[in-house]
């Protein structure tokens, strides 16, 4: 259990920026996402936490101890890679036994042929196998002990780096991405078995993602992390409602949010290609802005509605669940995505002209520097 | 139903050169060593086993089997090790790297034979720079300390250093006692440039997350990770390494041939210089065709063991 603090991180590589001057502040037992796109610079920040790369400037405080200069060895964090990283030469069991072998055992008790003639080996070794039992039996892995790591599926690996990272009980769990690997399924699975994990075990995760679902299902709280930088930091309901800035709407969402190109007129009225958005949200300056209205919040609506777009069905995309229709609005100028469930939609086929209705409470408004004007 | 031919047509070329050029030479090789067969004589004779038997007979084969293995229980792991290290300590260098690769990997471009009499006069006992380094460090007073070891307690004339100063210096190629150990180090120094680079090629391919998590389970000396990782990781290129150097010792011979030609008393009289021996010299083809064999024999036990043991326990998946 830690808590882990960063302030005013950063990180370059030669005359390239990676992170630029981040505060982050990790409470007690916190699962906290950093989601970002590839190359954002969130990988290279977890290793900084981890104690595998060293900052430019700025301190890494765990646990009120500044770390700087403390290895990665002696953090007592936990890493789970997206590569898995397991010793290949090793069976489950004497992977999950590594950690443990390595910070209990002495080095003249590791130490080939020497080690056996050390008098406390014995009992250290059976209390190290009772703690790779009991992780085991946590993971379900029992039956996979001694396997090596290739004759394992994707999912078996994962979880074996997981019991590796669990079994010597640091006070931190830092992981890679770690279900990139993984399929579909296998991920929305795993998805819920950490954050049961999690649950379990009470101690800080710090998870590394550049899939925003991963972020949103599991999480106490998200940082959404660009070009070195963490725009945003809440609870992933305020992220997705309440986005601060443009690139945070974009990113987090799928389908991505509609952005239209509006503008508010003397009067305070905000239009879309002539048409009126909402009456509910004025704005003092005249100008150009961007709406961003989500998918889940528009609708195809019957031509007698007062506020609508006209558009053109060019692509229908059927989830099951859901279907996604891509629509041609303003004379095929603008793009917008609109989700429905199929009921709603079921006469609604390509090359269709209709008329398209949103919610009006749910409208944001993102000024010219893409802040979000409409922000509770 | 009509079948096409063809294919037999495809692969009959190839087949047809490596039968004649690989396999058959093996069959007649085989022949020879069960006969007694002079090469130009007209005739020969069936004697069986009698050229085996004599490799067991005569204690001038002993002697050979014995410099042989020698040979090779000296260079392999002194040329794999050093091969090892100085791959690791190249692969850890930020730049420079380039130049300690060629410089190492010089030898093993140039030509051995001509190479062989640049070591013979170096090691000459007489004008060799070897001996006249150590004749004049003699009468350098920290240079005698140290290699007489006097500095540890050990009276220096005593010493080997010592006694070589007040006697005269080692007859590197021509004395019994140095003469396999000069052969043994020109065929490390060979040999280890070659190994460096495979073992370089083998370290770029362990994966740089598994130091990582070395590190972060907690393996905070460069010891422990190489034991953790680089060692394990780098299994296949040991047998690759190990099975190569052995063939390529066991086939030692122009350093033979150019600075011992087997002696002095036949400690330096190694496989394929007996072949060459008993076979061109000698004109004792039946001899020189069992020595063949036998020479088949040790290389291909070594491929097998490789391929059938090791290359199991080294591949990991």
């Amino acid at each position: 259990m830690a808590e882990i603090e960063l302030k005013s991180i950063s990180k370059s590589f030669g005359s390239t920026e990676v992170i630029k001057s981040l505060d982050l502040s990790i409470s007690n037992g916190e699962f906290i996402t950093i989601v970002g796109p590839s190359g954002c610079g969130k990988s290279t920040l977890l290793r900084i936490i981890a104690g595998l790369e060293n900052q430019s400037t700025g301190d890494v405080i765990i646990d009120g101890n500044v770390v700087n200069n403390t290895r990665a060895s002696e953090r007592d964090l936990a890493m789970v890679f997206q590569s898995y990283a397991l010793y290949p030469h090793l069976t489950v069991q004497q992977n999950l036994m590594v950690p443990l072998k390595l910070r209990r055992l002495s080095i003249l008790e590791r130490f080939p042929i020497i080690g056996w003639f050390m008098p406390n080996r014995r009992s250290k070794l059976d209390e190290v196998v009772s703690k790779v039992q009991a992780a085991s039996e946590t993971l379900q892995i029992t039956h996979l002990l001694d396997r090596k790591p290739g004759q394992l599926s994707g999912g078996q690996q994962q979880r074996v780096a997981v019991g590796r990272a669990m079994v010597r009980e640091p006070v931190a769990f830092l992981m890679d991405e770690p279900l990139s690997n993984l399929d579909a399924g296998l991920r929305v699975h795993m998805r819920a078995e950490i954050s049961e994990l999690h649950r379990d075990l009470k101690t800080t995760f710090i998870y590394v993602t550049h899939d925003q679902a991963e972020a949103l299902t599991m999480s106490d709280r998200m940082a959404v992390m660009m070009d070195g930088e963490i725009l945003q930091l809440d609870t992933p309901h305020e992220i997705y409602n309440n986005p601060s800035t443009i690139r945070v709407a974009e990113f987090v969402g799928s389908p991505k949010i509609n952005i239209l190109k509006g503008e508010y007129d003397e009067k305070g009225n905000l239009n879309c290609f002539g048409t009126k958005i909402t009456d509910s949200i004025k704005l003092a300056q005249k100008g150009n802005v961007s709406v961003g209205i989500r998918p889940e919040h528009m609708e195809l609506v019957s031509s007698n509605d007062k506020k609508t777009f006209k558009g053109d069905i060019v692509y229908r995309e059927n989830l099951g669940s859901d279907i996604f229709l891509h629509l041609a609005v303003n004379e095929g100028e603008q793009k917008i995505i609109v989700r429905s469930e199929p009921s709603k939609v079921i006469n609604a086929a390509v090359g269709d002209q209709v008329m398209i209705g949103w919610d009006e409470q749910k409208v944001m408004v993102f000024d010219v520097d893409g802040k979000n004007v409409t922000m509770q | 139903m009509l079948q096409s031919r063809s294919h037999i047509w495809f692969v009959s070329p190839a087949i047809l050169l490596m039968v004649v050029i690989l396999i058959l030479p093996v069959f007649v090789a085989a022949t020879f060593s069960f006969t007694d067969y002079n090469l130009g004589s007209q005739d020969f004779r069936w004697i069986g086993w009698k050229n085996y038997e004599s490799l067991g007979k005569f204690s001038s084969y002993k002697k050979m089997f014995t410099a042989s293995l020698t040979y090779v229980v000296i260079v392999v792991p002194v040329s794999v090790l050093l091969g090892l290290g100085s791959a690791m300590l190249i692969s850890s260098l930020r730049f420079g790297g380039e130049i300690y690769k060629t410089v190492f990997f010089l030898p093993v471009m140039a030509t051995l034979l001509a190479m062989a009499y640049a070591w013979e006069f170096t090691l000459d006992p007489v004008i060799g720079v070897v001996n006249k380094f150590l004749d004049d460090g003699c009468s350098v007073g920290w240079f005698y300390k140290f290699f007489t070891g006097s500095w540890l307690g050990i009276n220096p004339t005593e010493s080997w250093y010592g006694e070589l100063c007040n006697d005269r210096m080692p007859n590197w190629l021509g004395h019994k006692n140095y003469a396999l150990g000069s052969i043994s180090f020109i065929g490390i120094w060979q040999a280890f440039g070659f190994n460096m680079v495979l073992y370089l090629a083998g370290l770029t391919s362990v994966p740089r997350d598994l130091y990582a998590a070395a590190e972060m389970d907690g393996a905070n000396s460069t010891w422990e990770k190489f034991k953790l990782v680089t060692w394990p990781m780098l299994g296949p290129t040991h047998v690759f390494v190990v099975t190569i150097t052995s063939i390529r010792s066991f086939q030692v011979f122009d350093t033979v041939e150019a600075l011992t030609r087997g002696g002095p008393s036949k400690t330096t009289y190694m496989m394929v210089y007996a072949m060459f021996e008993k076979g061109v010299k000698q004109n004792l083809v039946g001899m020189g065709s069992a020595l063949t064999i036998v020479f088949l024999g040790f290389v291909l036990i070594l491929t097998l063991t490789q391929v059938y043991f090791i290359n199991r326990k080294v591949h990991y998946s």
